[in-house]
C-alpha cells in the first residue's frame, strides 16, 4: 500500500496467503471429505490431496426432497431479516450518534445491555410469544428473532460509524444544496459502506446458519430452511457424513456470493474516506 | 494530528438532519421533538419485546418447578431459591464456573490478537492478496458449526486424523496414535481452537471496517511527520480502532462464554465432565433434564457472572466520551 | 406482569383439553366433518413403504380424515417435542426413543393406553419396549420397532484363518481373534476386532451374561448395581477383550467417533459388535463388503448360549394434549398389526408388537440379531436415564478411566455408580 519495498510486498503477500492457508484449511478438509466415501474419510492412507473423488455425497445432498423450499424459504427469511436489521439498526443508529433528547443515554444503555440476552436459555419464552402472537410456522416469525438477535449489535456498531463521519462534510454537502434526502444517500452512505457490510454479514451468517429456532419454531415442512435440510443426514441408521459435508459446501455458496456482493462497498468506504476525508 | 473521532466529537453538537438555523438550544416544534424517538422506535420495540420482555420470563421461571408436565398441563409451581440452592451447593459447580471463565478469557484473548492482526494485515495487503484472504475468512465464518465439528473431530482423530499423520510424518512419532480428547484440558483445547477459527473472521472484519473508515490523508501525514509504522498505528489507527475493538471485546465475551454447540459435539463435555463448561451445564439440567425452571437458574447464574465481568466495560461505555454528543 | 409465562401457560392449559380433561375427548362423540390426524414418526424410523400403505388403507377406512404425515429430525427433537407436547397443535401419534420414553411417561404428558393393550397386539410385545413404555404399572408408550447389537464379521477372512463356524462360546471367539492374528498380523494396519474404549452396549451384554445390571428396580426407583460383582465380571471381560482384539481404536471414544462402519469398509477390519444396517455404510465404501459380511450373536460365557442385549428402538405415543385420540388409536391399532409389523422384519428390525422375525431369517446378518433378539433388555425405565442418554454417561466414563488405567476396577464402577445414582434421583 503505502511506501514499501517490493521485497517487504512479496513478504506481506506470502504471509497474508498462510493465514488464508489456516482459514482454508478446514474448509478444505470439508471439501475433499465431500468428495469421499466413509472408509476414506478416516484411512491409514496418507492423503493430504485425495486420492480419488466421488461426486455421489453431492447428488445425495442434493436429491432430498424440498431441497429448493428450504433453499427458497432461507433466502427469504435471511435477506429479509438482513434487510429489516439493517433499516432498524440505521434507524436508531442515527439519533442515538447524532441528536440530543431526553433519555438518550436510556436507549444506549438498552442497546448495550440487550447483547447479554442469552438466546439459547429464550428458547420457550420466545415460543410462548409467538405462539400467542400467531406467528409459529410462520417466516415472519423466524425472521423477527432473528432481527431480535442482531439488531443490538448492528445500531451499536452503525451508531459509531455515523459519529465516525465528519460532520462538516454533511454540512458542506447541505450548502451545496443536496436536501436532507441527498446528503444522506451522496455522503452518509457511502461512508458507513464498512460499517453496513460488517453488520449485513453478521447478520446474514448468524440467520443463514440458525438451527434450533428454524427446527422448532417452523413445524410444516414446507416451511423450513436449509439448516433443517443440513441435519436431515442423520437418522435413525446413523448419519450420512459424505452427504452432510458435501451439502456443507453447498450451503456455504450463498453466504460467499453475499459477501462477494457486498465487498465492492469495503472499497467504496476506502474510497470514500480517501477522497472526502 | 486530529482523528476523525475527534473532529465529529468537536462538530457533533449540531445536529446533520436541523435546518440551518435551527440551533440547539431554539425550541423546536414537536414533530422535531418527535423525529429521535420515532427513527428509534422500531429497533426498541423488537428489543424490548423479542429479548428483554422472554429475559425476564426466564427470571420468574427460575423460581419455578418447570418440568415437562408442569409446562403441558400450565401448571405453575414456585419454588423459591430451591433451582438456586440445588445449583450452587453443588461444589461442581464452582469447578465449572472457573473452567468456563479461564477458557472464555484464553478464547477471547486469542480471538482478539488474531483479529486485529488480520484486520491491520488486510489494511496492508494488495487488492487479490486481500479479496482472498478475506474469501477464505467468510468460508471460516460461513462453515455451519455441524461442518465444522465434525471436520475438527476428524482432522483430531487419534488413529487416522490428518493432524497425527502429518506430525508422524514430520518425524514427531510420539504423536502416533496420541488422543487430543484424552483430558478436559486437551479437549478444551481442541474446542478453543475451533472456537477461535470460527470466531476470528467476525472480529477481524469489524476491525477492519473500523480502520478503513480511517481518512487514509492521515496515514499519509504521519508518513510525511516520520512516523513508523507502529507509531503511525498508535497514533491514527488505534484511536478509530479503540471503540470498535471495545464493543467486539464485550461481543467475545459474551458469546465464548455461552458456546454451547461446539463444545458440546466435540465431546459432550467429557471426559469425565472435564470439558464441561457452564452452558454445558445449563443444558444437562434445562432441556436433557427437562427441568426447565434449573436450566433456567443456571441461564441467570451465567448472567450475572456475565454482569459482574463486563460492569466496568459498561460504565465506561456509557460514561465515557464516546457516548456523548 | 409476574409470570407471563405462568398466564400465558395457564391459559393454554385451558383451551387445550389438557390434564384430566383430556380423556373426556375419546368418550366424546367424534365431531363431524374432515379430521386430520397428524402423526410424527423419525427421519428413517419406518420404511416408506410401509407408510404409504398404513395411511391408505388408514384413510380408506377413515373417510373425511386426512393423516398429516411430519417426518421428524434427530437433531432437536426434545426441544421439539417439548413445545409440541405443550401447545395446542399437539400431534396425533409420536415417536419417542425408548431410553427417553420413561421421561415422558413420567411426567403424564401422555394418554393412559393401559386399557387398549390388547387392542394393540398386546400378547406379542417386546418385553424391552414394553418395560420401557410403562410408568408406575400404566402403559404409555407401545412398542414400534427395536435392534440389538452383534457380532458382524467378513466371512472370506475367517474362512483364510481356518475358523469354520462363527464363535459360540467367549473363549471361542479369543480363539478366533488369535487365529485372525496369526493369519493377518503381518500387515500393521489389520484389526481382527474393531472395538473403541466406550462401546457401552456392547459392555451392556457382558454385564447381563454375567447375571449383573446396571441398576435395580424397586416400584420406580432405580439403584445403580455397577458395583456389584457381576457387572465387575463384565467389565473385566471387556477389558479382556479389548487387549486381545489388536484393535486401534480410541480408548475415549464409542462406536461413533470415528464411525466404526467407516472404518470396516476401509477392508482391514474382520469383526466389529453393531448393528445389522453397519454393513450398509460399510457397503458404502466398497460394495463387495456386503457379501463378505455375515453376523453372529455376541457369544455368551456359556457354550452354546448367546449373550443378552440391549436393545434400542422406539415406543409410540398419543400425547395427552392431541385432540384426535379416537382415530389415534385406530391408527396404533392398524400399525401394530402383524400386517404391518412384517414391514419392519423385511426392512431388517425387530418388530415391537409382533414375534413373527421370519422375515429377518432369510439375510445371515439379519438372522443373527434376531436369534439374540429373544434375550433383549432395555436400560433402567427411568426419566433420569434421559440426561444420561444426552451424552454424559457415567458408563462410558467409566470404561475409559478403567481400560486407560487411570482407575482401578472399584474405583470407577464405586464413581460410576455415584453418578447413576444422582442421575436416578434426578
Amino acid at each position: 500500500m503505502l511506501f514499501k519495498s517490493p521485497a517487504q510486498r512479496v513478504g506481506l503477500t506470502v504471509f497474508g496467503l498462510l493465514v488464508a492457508g489456516f482459514f482454508l484449511f478446514p474448509v478444505y478438509w470439508m471439501f475433499t471429505t465431500s468428495l469421499k466415501t466413509p472408509a476414506q474419510v478416516l484411512s491409514p492412507a496418507y492423503d493430504l490431496i485425495p486420492l480419488s473423488a466421488t461426486l455421489k455425497n453431492f447428488s445425495n445432498a442434493i436429491s432430498i426432497p424440498n431441497f429448493t423450499t428450504f433453499l427458497t424459504n432461507s433466502l427469504i427469511v435471511t435477506l429479509g431479516a438482513v434487510a429489516f436489521t439493517l433499516a432498524a439498526g440505521l434507524l436508531a443508529a442515527v439519533p442515538l450518534a447524532r441528536m440530543r433528547f431526553r433519555g438518550r443515554k436510556g436507549f444506549l444503555l438498552l442497546v448495550l445491555v440487550a447483547q447479554l440476552a442469552p438466546a439459547e436459555a429464550l428458547f420457550i419464552p420466545l415460543y410462548l410469544i409467538m405462539r400467542d402472537a400467531d406467528l409459529l410456522n410462520s417466516l415472519l416469525g423466524l425472521g423477527l428473532i432473528y432481527v431480535a438477535f442482531t439488531l443490538p449489535f448492528t445500531a451499536w456498531t452503525l451508531r459509531g460509524f455515523v459519529k465516525g463521519i465528519p460532520i462538516d462534510l454533511e454540512e458542506a454537502a447541505m450548502v451545496d444544496g443536496c436536501g436532507r434526502w441527498g446528503v444522506f444517500r451522496r455522503v452518509t452512505l457511502p461512508l458507513l459502506g464498512p460499517g453496513l457490510v460488517a453488520t449485513s454479514v453478521f447478520s446474514f451468517i448468524t440467520a443463514w446458519n440458525e438451527f434450533l429456532y428454524a427446527l422448532v419454531f417452523l413445524r410444516e415442512k414446507d416451511k423450513q430452511t436449509l439448516p433443517v435440510w443440513l441435519s436431515s443426514f442423520r437418522t435413525a441408521f446413523g448419519t450420512d457424513w459424505g452427504a452432510t459435508m458435501a451439502a456443507s459446501m453447498i450451503y456455504a455458496v450463498p453466504a460467499l456470493i453475499f459477501f462477494l456482493l457486498v465487498q465492492r462497498k469495503l472499497v467504496a468506504g476506502t474510497t470514500a474516506g480517501a477522497v472526502k476525508g | 494530528m486530529t482523528s476523525s473521532v475527534d473532529t465529529a466529537r468537536s462538530a457533533g453538537a449540531t445536529p446533520p438532519a436541523a435546518r440551518p438555523g435551527a440551533r440547539r438550544r431554539a425550541r423546536r416544534p414537536l414533530s422535531e421533538t418527535a423525529v429521535p424517538y420515532l427513527m428509534l422506535l422500531p429497533g426498541v420495540v423488537i428489543m424490548l419485546g423479542l429479548l428483554a420482555w422472554p429475559a425476564v420470563q426466564v427470571l420468574f421461571i427460575s423460581f419455578r418447578k418447570l418440568d415437562l408436565g408442569e409446562l403441558v398441563r400450565g401448571k405453575v409451581t414456585w419454588v423459591g431459591f430451591d433451582n438456586y440452592t440445588k445449583i450452587l451447593s453443588d461444589p461442581e459447580f464452582w469447578e465449572i464456573t472457573l473452567r468456563t471463565v479461564v477458557f472464555t478469557a484464553t478464547v477471547v484473548a486469542a480471538t482478539l490478537l488474531l483479529g486485529l492482526g488480520i484486520a491491520v494485515l488486510m489494511r496492508h495487503l494488495s487488492g487479490w492478496v486481500r479479496i482472498v484472504l478475506q474469501l477464505c475468512l467468510v468460508l471460516a465464518w460461513g462453515t455451519p458449526i455441524i461442518a465444522a465439528t465434525t471436520v475438527f473431530q476428524w482432522m483430531f482423530d487419534q488413529e487416522y486424523g490428518i493432524l497425527n499423520k502429518t506430525l508422524v510424518l514430520l518425524g514427531f512419532d510420539s504423536f502416533k496414535g496420541h488422543s487430543w480428547f484424552a483430558s478436559g484440558a486437551s479437549t478444551l483445547a481442541v474446542i478453543g481452537l475451533l472456537v477461535v477459527w470460527q470466531a476470528v473472521p467476525f472480529i477481524a472484519f469489524t476491525l477492519y471496517a473500523g480502520l478503513i473508515s480511517t481518512p487514509r490523508d492521515l496515514y499519509e501525514a504521519a508518513a510525511i511527520d516520520g512516523a513508523s509504522g507502529w507509531q503511525a498505528f498508535r497514533a491514527v489507527s488505534w484511536p478509530s480502532v479503540r471503540p470498535m475493538l471495545a464493543l467486539v471485546t464485550f461481543l467475545s465475551v459474551l458469546w465464548d462464554f455461552r458456546v454451547f454447540t461446539q463444545v458440546w459435539a466435540i465431546r459432550q463435555g467429557g471426559p469425565d465432565g472435564g470439558s464441561t463448561t457452564l452452558p454445558v451445564l445449563g443444558y444437562l439440567r434445562g432441556i436433557a433434564g427437562s427441568h426447565f425452571g434449573s436450566g433456567a437458574a443456571v441461564a441467570v447464574l451465567m448472567l450475572i457472572v456475565l454482569v459482574a465481568v463486563t460492569w466496568r466495560y459498561m460504565r465506561l461505555l456509557i460514561r465515557s466520551p464516546e457516548t456523548e454528543l | 406482569m409476574v409470570g407471563g409465562v405462568a398466564i400465558a401457560l395457564a391459559v393454554s392449559g385451558c383451551a387445550g383439553s389438557g390434564g384430566d380433561a383430556g380423556t373426556n375427548t375419546t368418550s366424546a362423540a367424534p365431531p363431524a366433518g374432515p379430521r386430520t390426524l397428524t402423526v410424527w414418526l423419525m427421519n428413517g424410523s419406518a420404511p416408506k413403504t410401509l407408510v404409504e400403505a398404513l395411511h391408505k388403507e388408514f384413510q380408506d377406512s377413515h373417510k373425511d380424515v386426512t393423516v398429516k404425515f411430519e417426518e421428524q429430525q434427530w437433531n432437536g427433537i426434545q426441544d421439539k417435542l417439548t413445545t409440541a407436547l405443550s401447545g395446542n397443535d399437539a400431534p396425533d401419534i409420536i415417536e419417542v426413543g425408548n431410553t427417553q420414553a420413561p421421561k415422558f411417561a413420567s411426567e403424564d404428558v401422555l394418554e393412559d393406553l393401559t386399557a387398549s393393550v390388547n387392542d394393540f397386539n398386546g400378547a406379542n410385545w417386546l418385553t424391552s419396549l414394553k418395560d420401557s413404555g410403562n410408568w408406575d404399572g400404566k402403559q404409555y408408550g407401545i412398542p414400534f420397532y427395536a435392534a440389538n447389537r452383534e457380532v458382524l464379521y467378513r466371512k472370506d477372512m475367517f474362512e483364510a484363518a481356518g475358523i469354520t463356524t462363527p464363535p459360540t462360546s467367549r473363549a471361542e471367539w479369543l480363539e478366533a481373534i488369535t487365529k485372525l492374528k496369526a493369519k493377518y498380523g503381518s500387515d500393521p494396519d489389520f484389526q481382527p476386532l474393531y472395538l473403541p474404549g466406550q462401546n457401552w452396549y456392547a459392555l451392556l451384554s457382558f454385564i447381563y451374561d454375567e447375571g449383573g445390571d446396571i441398576a435395580k428396580k424397586d416400584g420406580t426407583k432405580f439403584t445403580a448395581t455397577l458395583d456389584s460383582p457381576e457387572a465387575k465380571a463384565g467389565i473385566e471381560f471387556y477389558k479382556q477383550l479389548l487387549e486381545a482384539s489388536g484393535t486401534k481404536a480410541p480408548k475415549d471414544a464409542d462406536e461413533q467417533t470415528p464411525e466404526q462402519a467407516g472404518i470396516y469398509g476401509g477392508g482391514k477390519v474382520a469383526m466389529m459388535i453393531g448393528l445389522p444396517w453397519e454393513v450398509a455404510t460399510a457397503a458404502k465404501s466398497d460394495p463387495t463388503i456386503k457379501d463378505k459380511t455375515s453376523g453372529f450373536p455376541i457369544p455368551s460365557k456359556t457354550a452354546g448360549q448367546t449373550a443378552p442385549v440391549f436393545q434400542g428402538g422406539s415406543n409410540l405415543a398419543i400425547p395427552a394434549k392431541a385432540k384426535n385420540k379416537d382415530l389415534a388409536k385406530d391408527y396404533l391399532k392398524l400399525i401394530t398389526s402383524d400386517k404391518y409389523q412384517a414391514d419392519f422384519a423385511k426392512a431388517g428390525m425387530i418388530p415391537g408388537t409382533s414375534k413373527d422375525v421370519s422375515a429377518l431369517q432369510s439375510d445371515p446378518v439379519n438372522a443373527a440379531m434376531a436369534k439374540a433378539s429373544t434375550n433383549g433388555k432395555a436400560v433402567p425405565a427411568t426419566p433420569g436415564w434421559a440426561t444420561i442418554e444426552a451424552g454424559q454417561n457415567p458408563l462410558k466414563d467409566m470404561l475409559t478411566a478403567y481400560l486407560t488405567g487411570a482407575k482401578t476396577l472399584d474405583a470407577a464402577t464405586a464413581d460410576a455408580n455415584k453418578a447413576l445414582n444422582t442421575a436416578f434421583s434426578g
